[in-house]
């Protein structure tokens, strides 16, 4: 007797992966379907701007969804990470501007704004060991009873006092560049774009890719991720975890504090500059999932398709409450996000 | 002696039903009397006590939720601003916004607290399927997106130039306006103790501390979270009717935005989770510390008591979890133990 062997077919396992990943594939051809409609009715130009706003989202989402996959933080004051790098971005780019200013020169002035971010990188490092050694560690000592909402908290409280820690040394002005690069912008299929945009989106996508590598192929890089998901198998194989937490914290403070300094041509720097890009890195990790940091990178573009979109065909106003519904219909659906996240710790109350 | 014995215990026993020691009841006098006492009868001073009763208030409606379901709700601000913005629409005359009904404010504030617990009571069967992070991250994008609504919906509120409600009262002292919020503040209380005196008050601990360990035995979850969310934006949405009619000045920006509800919760934390007084007395010497530092303080220095607030809960929290009212606990429990001690030794003797 001759058995027939079936392969599936091709469409078969399509509709398959359909089935398993149903809110996936309904928010990915939903967005898909929003980019066309954008591209068609608005021209290429959003489009472009969804691509350059995304990498940014992406960028300062990975670091939240690190922070909470390997500290089960709930990171609140993320956006005062940026708020620091935009601070540092803006003291060190007039500084070398001023320099560059008496005495031209042309190879630092192509340098001058990457020194501004990797001074952000620096500053956003030390800062994000210091709070970590500060307060995370001392709470994890204490106690682990109720850890997710106590450190949402102690971040809430944290985002407070740097905010008006902030006002009061730096005060509440408005500190801004009009541009980084002082070159016309460039053409690109029939588009206009300035060259900063380019520079900031190139910036993301580097670091991106780094953080990536890292993550990946580094030994420092798989301790991280061993960490995230199991500690006590992660500890019994001898990694350090203490350096580990104070690693990860480090890196998504340094990594949102570049962030801040790559944009400073948008966002001036000011106290609660940090509150709109904690919002959309927010919307982004309950979209795919908390502490899923490859599904944040896919998120952040469409989180800033659907911000586009709603500048686009509602108003600018409204730019924050229909991703904030959107969100809210996601948590209803699927609270564990369009990928899902196997996060330890996750269910605890 | 052991008449007098039974009366002072039908008493003490009766006032604890209202959530009162005779030591709280002694204060509670005492401050309804502050007013005639000279330090504390000047208008500035009035105004800071009313401030006091105002977040004490605030701060026993947040306990209620936070420290018994222990759901954080993080739109609490939102949904206060919501009850303030509904009653202030309602008494509007002026041809500045559409609607001009011109109640009275008395009747409108209890419609503002209807519509808040409305809203309350939505957003306990959104937040039915969450937990923790999830639940207070829920709240968050619900404030969030009630902030825009108000924002946006200027043909209503004037959006961002604020509303300019008439006030309680014709009177421009300050006095009968504090008696009005210590009014309200005894009433919510009050009302909230006695809930959760009664079996509810079980039921919404036993769901705090372990969601399905309660539902096991029997507690019907869905039926205590609701109602305790709809009770608690009832009385937020009151209190803002208050501030609606008593500050008489209402922007979405200083009454709905996330750092109003990071303010009340500090407080709510530092008073001492789920105990309910512990946020309303601390509230009155927090209130007078913070103003008393405020005013000596350098004018570059504005901003410098926040820094301290934030400090304060980031120390409670990390340090010492119960809060003040944990401190009582423990004096109490110690000088109880004092006592008995001593009657044991003069038994002996």
């Amino acid at each position: 007797m001759e058995r027939t062997v079936t392969h599936p077919s091709f469409f078969n396992r399509l509709s398959m992966t359909v089935q398993t990943h149903l809110p996936a594939t309904i928010v990915l051809g939903f967005s898909v379907l929003l980019a066309v409609v954008i591209g068609v009715k608005t021209g290429p130009a959003q489009l472009i701007n969804v691509i350059v706003t995304g990498g940014m989202w992406a960028l300062l989402a990975a670091g939240l969804a690190l922070v909470f996959g390997v500290m089960n933080i709930p990171h609140f004051a993320h956006g005062e990470s940026f708020m620091i790098g935009s601070y540092v971005g803006y003291f060190v780019f007039t500084a070398l501007n001023n320099h560059l200013k008496e005495n031209p020169n042309a190879v630092l002035g192509l340098l001058a704004p990457n020194i501004g971010v990797i001074a952000a990188l620096f500053v956003g490092a030390v800062v994000g060991a210091i709070l970590e050694r500060l307060i995370f560690a001392p709470l994890r000592r204490r106690t682990r009873a109720g850890w997710v909402m106590n450190t949402f908290l102690l971040t809430v409280g944290l985002s407070f006092v740097l905010v008006n820690g902030t006002t009061l040394v730096l005060g509440p002005n408005f500190r801004g560049i009009p541009r980084y690069y002082d070159v016309p912008p460039i053409e690109f299929l029939g588009v206009r774009i300035a060259v900063d945009r380019v520079w900031a989106f190139g910036i993301a996508l580097i670091t991106i890719a780094v953080l990536a590598f890292f993550l990946q192929r580094t030994r420092t890089g798989r301790a991280i991720r061993a960490v995230s998901q199991d500690e006590t198998g992660a500890e019994l194989v001898g990694i350090n975890i203490g350096f580990i937490h104070t690693l990860t914290f480090s890196l998504a403070t340094a990594t949102a504090a570049m962030a801040g300094a790559a944009l400073l041509f948008m966002f001036q720097a000011y106290p609660t500059v940090g509150l709109k890009p904690l919002y959309f890195a927010w919307y982004v990790v309950m979209l795919v999932g908390l502490g899923n940091v490859y599904g944040a990178v896919i998120g952040g573009f469409i989180v800033a398709l659907l911000q586009t979109a709603t500048q686009q065909f509602i108003g600018i106003a409204w730019e924050d409450v229909v991703p904030t519904v959107v969100m809210i219909i996601i948590l209803i659906l699927v609270p564990s996000g369009i990928f899902g996240s196997e996060v330890k710790g996750i269910q605890e109350q | 002696m052991n008449n007098q014995n039974g009366l002072w215990k039908r008493f003490t026993s009766g006032l604890s039903v209202i959530g009162f020691t005779p030591f709280g009841l002694v204060l509670m006098i005492l401050l309804a009397l502050l007013p005639f006492i000279p330090p504390f009868n000047q208008e500035y001073i009035l105004r800071w006590l009313i401030m006091g009763a105002f977040l004490a208030a605030q701060a026993v409606a947040f306990d209620f939720t936070a420290g018994y379901i222990s759901v954080v709700n993080f739109g609490f601000a939102a949904i206060l601003g919501l009850g303030a913005y509904t009653s202030a629409i309602l008494v509007n005359t002026s041809p500045v916004i559409k609607v001009q009904l011109g109640l009275s404010p008395w009747i409108s504030i209890w419609v503002g607290a209807l519509v808040a617990g409305l809203v309350g009571l939505g957003l306990g069967i959104l937040t039915l399927r969450l937990r923790g992070i999830f639940a207070a991250v829920m709240a968050w994008f619900v404030g969030i997106a009630l902030m825009g609504l108000v924002r946006n919906l200027t043909g209503l509120t004037r959006g961002p130039l604020g509303m300019n409600p008439s006030s309680f009262l014709e009177t421009t002292s300050n006095r009968p306006y504090f008696y009005i919020i210590l009014a309200m503040l005894l009433v919510v209380y009050i009302s909230l103790k006695l809930v959760t005196r009664s079996h509810f008050g079980l039921a919404f601990k036993a769901i705090g501390q372990n969601f399905d360990a309660a539902r096991a035995s029997g507690i019907n979850p869905t039926y205590y979270r609701v109602f305790n969310f709809t009770l608690s934006a009832f009385f937020a949405g009151w209190l803002g009717g208050f501030y609606a009619h008593y500050f008489g000045s209402l922007t979405p920006q200083t009454l709905m935005h996330t750092s109003k509800t990071v303010e009340v919760l500090a407080l709510a934390y530092i008073g001492g989770r789920g105990s309910l007084w512990g946020g309303m007395f601390i509230a009155f010497p927090f209130v007078f510390g913070i103003e008393a530092l405020r005013t000596s303080l350098p004018s570059d220095w504005a901003g410098f008591h926040l820094v301290i607030y934030g400090v304060l809960m980031i120390l409670v929290m990390i340090f010492y979890p119960a809060g003040f009212s944990g401190i009582y606990d423990w004096a109490r429990a110690k000088l109880a133990s004092l006592f008995s001690r001593s009657k044991t030794q003069e038994q002996e003797v």
